[in-house]
């Protein structure tokens, strides 16, 4: 297979960028990494997750709808110049994406997400390039073409038409590298996590979670919707209008179901009126509303919420706290 | 059972068409109706129950129920109370005034469920409106349906909406009609029904195997409706409610209406009640 040492890997993302508008993870000023384009900072392929979900370059914190001149008639959005080519997302990123591609598509199909969406080359990153070399999961099919880490180099592992087209444009020696190893660690890795998730998913679907348990998760929240921002799976937006002498432009930015007004209706009635309430819809729609409409839970453990959460209640303490109180 | 947009695909799903209000009749001091109509008089193509995203540029959009039958052709109604920003600013608003309406959205009465059968039509405040666009789609279909009987709870003599069409139910062969307000101001020369809706039930005579019956109302009307309904014996796959819920995009996306796995835009906002009755929240 193709194996590509970090400065090849460099050159060819670079390659990339007369058909691409590239994005890749890339250390900023501060030290932290983040999906930017290759002249916007040093490329940071290793260390992991990245803070920040990569599914925001298809579904932006902040994304116009449209622009109404005061003369004349309504102006979608154009097209991207070029479609993106994403490098950087986990395994479990993966399966958040084939989610909500799922969700934007059924029923009425997003054409603001898809715009940016359709075209695209998604590229995964995994094996030993996780927080201080430690193994991430092979993704295997959820994307275009992923690059498994050996420790050293990248093996290029095409997953598409798409990816294999990339794959076959790379311009480098082709080494005895294989992924039987790499794949055999990967699968070693332990699932605890989703095993815990699971139970308390059926323990929250078989009523056996009190009223009372999210009162106390609610009392813990700060709402400061953290765990909403950065989970690759939370899909809810509001829709604000801001008008200038010559325009109007709708937009839709990210929302949270953390916070009071979330649901409020302008009679006052609102469904989720508590903090209990609304830290019980957090974890229920994950892992009891979204398992009855689309059969699956729609936490994939990326681990953001964990991580975010100022005050340790993200979904995998929550789940775990539930399973050791409840099971 | 959701219906496609009306509008042609090649438009953004979010992209609004003006329309224009060809007329405003005030229902009461809170409520007017719109009069709309589509660019060359083309239909909406809506069911009853279904809704329209309502669009001022500047100010956002609002979900706002079709108040008139899709037999009515050539323009639709909106019967829309000042509620807040958006509405207030409609109440503002001239004939002849350009509006943006995406849709129609939404899962509508399920009229074949409904054909043959005596319908109980019962409605509180604001939700004469949609329930309006029932009541003509019967008129206009008059062999479809068995009796009809229409229910409706006014918070008082000067909340009551079409009270001049409510006086045609009531003066027509074809319905049972029953209006009540819950109070009647001193010095007001109302003479009806006083007291809660619900207190128009128990005299009526039901045959539960060949009746079906549909509420729209405020939040705290359902429980008690639906306690009386049960009485006379009406299943919950017979009782269809309509819902009321924040909502943004109208097309299940943005997350504003759920009801735990259902979404109010696209599975209702009308329901039949065992789908709902079970669902924390719900009513
Ligand atoms: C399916 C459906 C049908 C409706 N039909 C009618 C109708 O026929 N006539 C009528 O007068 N009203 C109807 N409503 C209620 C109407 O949508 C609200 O009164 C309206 O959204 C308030 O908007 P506002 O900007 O005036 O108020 P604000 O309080 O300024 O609202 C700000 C924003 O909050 C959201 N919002 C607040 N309350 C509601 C609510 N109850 N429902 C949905 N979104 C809300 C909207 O996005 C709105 O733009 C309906 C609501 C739903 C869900
Ligand atoms: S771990 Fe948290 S942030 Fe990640 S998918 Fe699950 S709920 Fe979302
Ligand atoms: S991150 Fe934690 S504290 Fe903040 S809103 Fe979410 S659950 Fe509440
Ligand atoms: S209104 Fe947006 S999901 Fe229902």
């Amino acid at each position: 297979m193709k194996a590509l040492s970090l400065t090849e890997l460099k050159n060819i993302l670079r390659s990339l960028e007369d058909r691409y508008d590239v994005r890749a993870p890339i250390r900023l000023a501060d030290g932290t990494r983040a999906l930017g384009r290759l002249d916007e900072g040093e490329l940071a392929v290793a260390g992991g997750r990245l803070p920040r979900k990569p599914t925001d370059v298809f579904f932006p914190q902040h994304d116009l709808i449209f622009t109404a001149p005061a003369e004349g008639a309504i102006e979608s959005p154009a097209a991207p110049g070029k479609p993106l080519f994403v490098l950087g997302f986990t395994a479990e990123d993966l399966d958040c994406l084939e989610f909500i591609d799922r969700f934007f598509a059924a029923h009425y199909r997003d054409d603001l997400y898809f715009r940016l969406r359709e075209g695209a080359v998604v590229g995964g990153v995994s094996g030993y390039c996780g927080e201080e070399g430690r193994m991430m999961r092979i993704a295997g099919d959820n994307c275009d073409l992923e690059l498994v880490c050996d420790g050293e180099r990248f093996i290029v592992a095409p997953r598409s038409a798409k990816g294999r087209e990339i794959e076959g444009g790379i311009d480098c020696a082709v080494t005895d590298a294989t992924l039987e190893e790499l794949r055999q660690a990967s699968d070693l890795l332990s699932d605890e996590s989703r095993r815990i998730l699971q139970k308390a998913s059926e323990l929250i679907r078989a009523d056996r979670v009190p009223d009372d348990f999210w009162a106390e998760i609610g009392d813990l929240c700060i709402a400061c919707t953290g765990c909403n921002l950065v989970c690759p799976t939370c899909t809810c937006y509001g829709v604000q209008d801001r008008s200038w002498r010559d325009r109007t432009e709708r937009s839709r930015m990210w929302d949270s179901c953390q916070l009071d007004g979330f649901m409020r209706e302008a009679s006052g009635h609102n469904p989720l009126g508590t903090e209990a309430l609304r830290s019980r819809r957090r974890i229920h729609h994950k892992l009891a509303a979204d398992p009855t409409r689309w059969g699956h839970l729609t936490c994939y453990l990326c681990g953001r919420c964990d991580a975010a959460c100022p005050t340790g209640i993200g979904i995998q303490s929550v789940a775990r706290r539930i399973v050791s109180r409840f099971a | 059972m959701s219906t496609t947009p009306a509008k042609p695909a090649a438009r953004s799903l979010f992209v609004p068409v003006d329309c224009r209000i060809v007329s405003i009749t005030e229902l009461t001091p809170q409520e007017k109706l719109f009069r709309v109509e589509f660019p060359g008089g083309a239909d909406l193509g809506h069911v009853p129950g279904q809704f329209v995203q309502v669009s001022i540029l500047g100010l956002g959009e609002a979900p706002i129920s079709v108040a008139s039958s899709p037999t009515r052709r050539g323009s639709f109604e909106l019967g829309v109370r000042r509620a807040g920003t958006l509405t207030g600013a409609m109440h503002r608003l001239k004939e002849g005034a350009v509006i943006g309406i995406r849709g129609p959205f939404g899962r509508p009465f399920d009229l074949e469920r409904m054909g043959g059968k005596d319908l109980l039509l019962i409605s509180g405040g604001c939700g004469l409106a949609p329930m309006r666009s029932l009541i003509q789609y019967c008129q206009d279909n008059p062999d479809d349906f068995g009796r009809i009987t229409i229910l409706y709870g006014a918070k008082s003599p000067e909340d009551m909406l079409f009270k001049d069409e409510i006086r045609d139910w009531e003066a027509s062969e074809r319905y049972a009609c029953a209006a009540t307000v819950d109070d009647v101001p001193g010095g007001s020369c109302y003479d009806g029904p006083v007291g809660q809706v619900t207190r128009l039930i128990p005299p009526l005579r039901i045959d539960p195997e060949k009746t079906v019956a549909a509420i729209v109302g405020p939040p705290v009307m359902y429980r008690f409706v639906i306690e009386e309904l049960k009485k006379k014996g009406l299943a919950e796959d017979r009782i269809a409610v309509s819902l009321e819920r924040q909502m943004r995009c109208g097309v299940g996306k943005c997350g504003h209406c759920t009801i735990e796995h259902l979404y109010c835009c696209l599975d209702g906002p009308v329901f039949w009640l065992n789908e709902v009755s079970g669902l924390r929240g719900a009513l």
